[in-house]
């Protein structure tokens, strides 16, 4: 059943390091190490299998798995990862086996009466988060797989007891779950016992961003890179030598950035993702930009020194300085065999890094600039330095009913029988109903439509013209089942109201508007001018023996046209 | 060929790419010459291999040349020459790892992008203007970027990155870090302080603080006798540029301002270790114009008797009329004596 454990070339490599066995199931790494014992059970689901409807249903079964521990002294916790989750704890051997068994327990029947308010905790712990690079995710994914942890749990709305049941039953399983414990015996009287299930790999990436290198606009006081690169030996001492860089050219050299680092964590089997990131003081922002820039184009040119190399590369190789190597080593081991990326022991690390050239590096430097999206402050552009804005529009519009917005009429929400899209001065944006990653629905009518593009549009009835209970209905029936989220009713106060109308007249310059004025006045008066002339010659035509009527008729034509430019003026006029 | 800022119907303020590197055809027998290539006769060879098309020759020429200013007054000089790009594109492909051709290049396609924008004042230039603009400045800021990161301490480089900075409107933070790995490698590179001093006035983002501060400091830091000196000059002609016709001929007159030139051509082109260079006809220009703008003729002498039959177009296109106002200012000067 369980097929990569037995496929044991990759664990021979470990020989002598660690040991292996299978738990009731699970494969299980060991190593010993003095002292209290750590073990961890990981499974290969975390928020990018989720959907955006479904999302936060990961972390609410590890919240409820982890619920009947309560109060204890033992050290432990649960981690909701993109594409993992983990168990851990640490104590003495009773004490961690206590904690498996009841961990696994949980696991094979949740506590669902709890479902509601572990919701409500998640919706709280929600409100804290949010990190300098939370948005990327969200600008390379879209709204769907890696891009999710950019948004809000939605699941954590209206999951039920069953959505949650059902997906610990397929994910949380034997066959896609590793265990690792620092001790040089698997405990007695462990109890693990999971459903049978299958090892699910990690989703496929999905792609957002239609040009690389990419940039986007985000919060003052901080520049974030990021790029997604094979993992390798290079690529992760590449983000060493990348974070050392920065911090000496921002920090050091220019004194612009306080902080300026790097990071490289494993994103599947084979890819990882290398983020950068300084801050920067509100008056230094543009030069932040301009030596993060800067910085990685001297990596990507190669002109990395050697005792850059050799630094990161003596640090690296500290790690192999520990007492219990191959204690310490576990949880990568176990991600690694979870995943199904190769184990590589001591000794071929060892040799990977001591054959490591700075023109390696420049390569990991050539292939991240690539594939980069970079964070820039405010409303800065990036495109001088060969860096595309990430798309901000939709690439199509859709037809349907017109709803004006109240508040500002150059702005129309069409809701159609394939999506609603809104129309905006700078562009569409649209959420096909066939191509929705979730819609929230709030008992008054409101709908937002987030597309898995990451594109959204919110239909609130108060503040489009004729958004009818019909045309939501029609919305209702066109997006499936499996994206909407329902959402509790607002407080009448928190039901938006129009502010006041932005009109065209706001917008255009005086100047412009000066121009119908005059014309209007020009034309009216003449238009005045003559209707008076047309009547007195009419008035004096009836008084006269022999009324030229044909005459009379005209000069009355003539005033026709001069009454319709006025009319028309006028209303050009109004529309400035 | 023709200045990129013939001056014609008012002040252009905008100042473009150029330093004093005018090509100008206003040979004359009468007044002064603002060709550099009459003005510097050593130029000649590099436009005569320039309008051959002749790389080796171009390449030849500046490997002769002793100093990093000479380098990036004939970079900016060559990027003048009209259709030039067709021969640099070429050496770019045959020598893609060689900083010269590639900031050649660079230079040319900021002059081909200026020339659009023209040097008139941002509300005169239309929005299809700005967007070739920024194109050519784009294409040459990230032939730059790869140059500056390949060899930091090429100056000319750096020099030009600053012209983009400046027209792709990048910041002040920003054209002063570039500055500032410049200054790294070579503390006191004339040609880069004047982009600087654009960029730190007014009209490009900066404040009058900023500009006479940088213009004073620049000065001070700078061994005796070089160029630096100029400026201050050059600080207090875009002040005077800005100022309304009575404020502006107030301010140059002023005791002040005076002074300030003064000290400042004592420790640069008067000093006895200057030695003139090419930009010794642009700093001593600057000082000339400065002086007689403000009355102080006297003052003005010694930089013309210095400059002759000699001009540099910046600052006098700061004139309607320089070679005119040239041969004016230099007769109240030389009646001084």
């Amino acid at each position: 059943m369980t097929t990569r454990l037995h496929d044991t070339d990759s664990l021979d490599a470990l020989k002598g390091l660690v040991s292996h066995t299978t738990v009731q199931g699970v494969p299980t790494l060991y190593a010993p190490q003095q002292g209290e014992i750590t073990a961890g059970l990981v499974f290969r689901v975390g928020r990018a299998d989720e959907t955006l409807a479904t999302a936060g249903i990961t972390h609410l079964v590890e919240h409820l798995a982890l619920h009947r521990l309560g109060l204890s002294d033992l050290h432990y916790n649960g981690a909701t990862a993109n594409a993992y989750t983990l168990f851990h704890a640490t104590g003495s051997e009773a004490e961690v086996v206590a904690y498996l068994n009841a961990v696994c327990a949980a696991l094979r029947d949740l506590p669902l009466d709890r479902l509601e308010t572990e919701k409500e905790i998640l919706r709280t712990e929600a409100a804290g988060r949010g990190g300098a690079d939370s948005q990327l995710p969200l600008w390379r994914y879209g709204a769907q797989g890696y891009g999710l942890s950019s948004y809000n749990e939605l699941g954590t709305w209206d999951l039920t007891a069953d959505q949650v049941r059902a997906w610990a039953e397929t994910r949380f399983t034997r066959d896609n779950a590793v265990l690792w414990i620092t001790s040089d015996a698997v405990p007695e009287g462990l109890d693990i016992t999971l459903p049978a299930g299958t090892r699910l790999p990690a989703p496929a990436a999905s792609s957002a961003l239609p040009v690389t290198p990419a940039y986007v606009h985000g919060d003052d006081g901080h520049v974030v890179f990021n790029a997604v690169v094979r993992r390798s030996t290079a690529a992760s001492v590449f983000a060493d030598v990348l974070g050392r860089a920065l911090f000496q050219d921002l920090r050091q050299e220019g004194g612009y950035s306080y902080s300026a680092e790097a990071d490289y964590s494993l994103r599947d089997a084979e890819f990882a993702t290398l983020t950068a990131y300084a801050d920067s003081l509100p008056k230094k922002q543009d030069a932040v930009v301009g030596g993060f820039v800067d910085t990685l184009a001297r990596l990507r040119a190669g002109r990395i020194e050697q005792s850059e190399l050799d630094a990161v590369r003596a640090k690296t190789l500290k790690i192999y300085d520990t007492p219990d190597l191959g204690a310490a080593a576990l949880p990568s081991y176990a991600l690694n065999l979870l995943l199904g990326h190769r184990l590589l022991s001591p000794d071929e690390h060892r040799a990977e890094l001591m054959a490591l050239t700075t023109a390696d590096l420049r390569e990991v430097a050539r292939e991240a600039w690539a594939d980069g999206l970079l964070q820039v402050p405010g409303h800065r552009g990036a495109d001088w330095a060969g860096l595309t804005l990430a798309p901000q529009y939709s690439t199509s519009t859709l037809t349907g009913t017109r709803h004006q917005s109240l508040e500002d009429d150059r702005i129309t929400l069409v809701i159609g029988s394939e999506g609603v899209s809104l129309q905006t001065p700078g562009g569409p944006v649209t959420v096909p109903y066939d191509a929705c990653a979730a819609m929230t629905a709030r008992p008054d009518g409101a709908r937002t439509l987030t597309g898995l593009d990451g594109f959204a549009v919110t239909v609130e009835p108060t503040l489009y013209r004729g958004v009818t209970p019909e045309r939501i209905a029609a919305i209702d029936a066109a997006v499936p089942q499996a994206a909407v989220v329902r959402m509790p009713e607002r407080a009448p106060e928190q039901i938006p109201q129009p502010r006041e109308r932005r009109a065209s007249t706001a917008r255009t310059g005086g100047r412009s508007r000066w121009g119908w004025t005059l014309a209007l006045w020009v034309v009216g008066t003449i238009a005045a001018v003559w209707g008076l002339l047309s009547a007195v010659v009419t008035a004096e035509e009836a008084g006269a023996a022999n009324p030229e009527w044909d005459a009379v008729v005209g000069i009355w034509v003539l005033e026709l046209p001069l009454l319709f430019v006025t009319w028309k003026l006028y209303g050009a006029r109004k529309r400035r | 060929m023709s200045s990129t800022r013939s001056g014609s119907g008012g002040r252009p303020t905008e100042t473009g790419p150029g330093s004093d590197t005018g090509t100008g055809s206003r040979s004359g027998s009468s007044g002064p010459s603002f060709d550099p290539y009459e003005t510097l006769p050593e130029l000649v060879p590099l436009r005569s291999a320039a309008r051959q098309g002749h790389w080796p020759a171009v390449q030849a020429y500046f490997t002769s040349l002793d100093s990093t200013e000479k380098v990036s007054y004939a970079v900016g000089l060559l990027a003048e020459t009209a259709d030039v790009e067709r021969m640099l594109e070429k050496a770019v492909a045959d020598r893609p790892a060689d900083p010269l051709p590639r900031t050649l290049l660079a230079d040319r396609y900021v002059r081909i992008g200026w020339g659009i924008r023209s040097d008139l004042r941002a509300k005169h230039v239309s929005q299809e203007q700005f967007d070739q603009f920024h194109d050519w400045l784009r294409r040459a800021e990230q032939i730059l970027i790869d140059v500056c990161a390949e060899q930091p301490a090429y100056a000319p480089a750096w020099t030009v990155r600053l012209i983009t900075a400046r027209g792709l409107s990048l910041g002040q933070s920003e054209a002063r870090r570039r500055y500032d790995r410049l200054t790294a490698h070579h503390p006191h590179h004339y040609p880069a302080q004047m982009q600087l001093l654009q960029q730190l006035c007014p009209k490009w983002g900066g404040s009058w603080d900023a500009a006479h501060g940088f213009a004073r400091e620049a000065a001070a830091a700078a061994p005796d006798g070089s160029h630096a000196g100029a400026l201050v000059a050059l600080a207090h002609l875009e002040h005077w540029l800005e100022l309304d016709g009575g404020e502006a001929g107030a301010y140059m007159r002023g005791l002040p301002v005076r002074d300030d030139l003064r000290f400042a051509a004592q420790v640069s082109v008067l000093h006895s270790d200057h030695r003139a260079g090419w930009y010794g006809i642009g700093a001593h220009s600057a000082f000339a114009l400065a002086f007689s703008l403000g009355g102080h003729f006297e003052d003005a002498l010694p930089h013309f008797t210095a400059l002759g039959d000699r001009a540099s177009d910046f600052p006098w296109s700061y004139l309607p009329n320089p070679k005119s106002a040239f041969v004016k200012y230099r007769k109240s000067a030389l009646a001084t004596l």
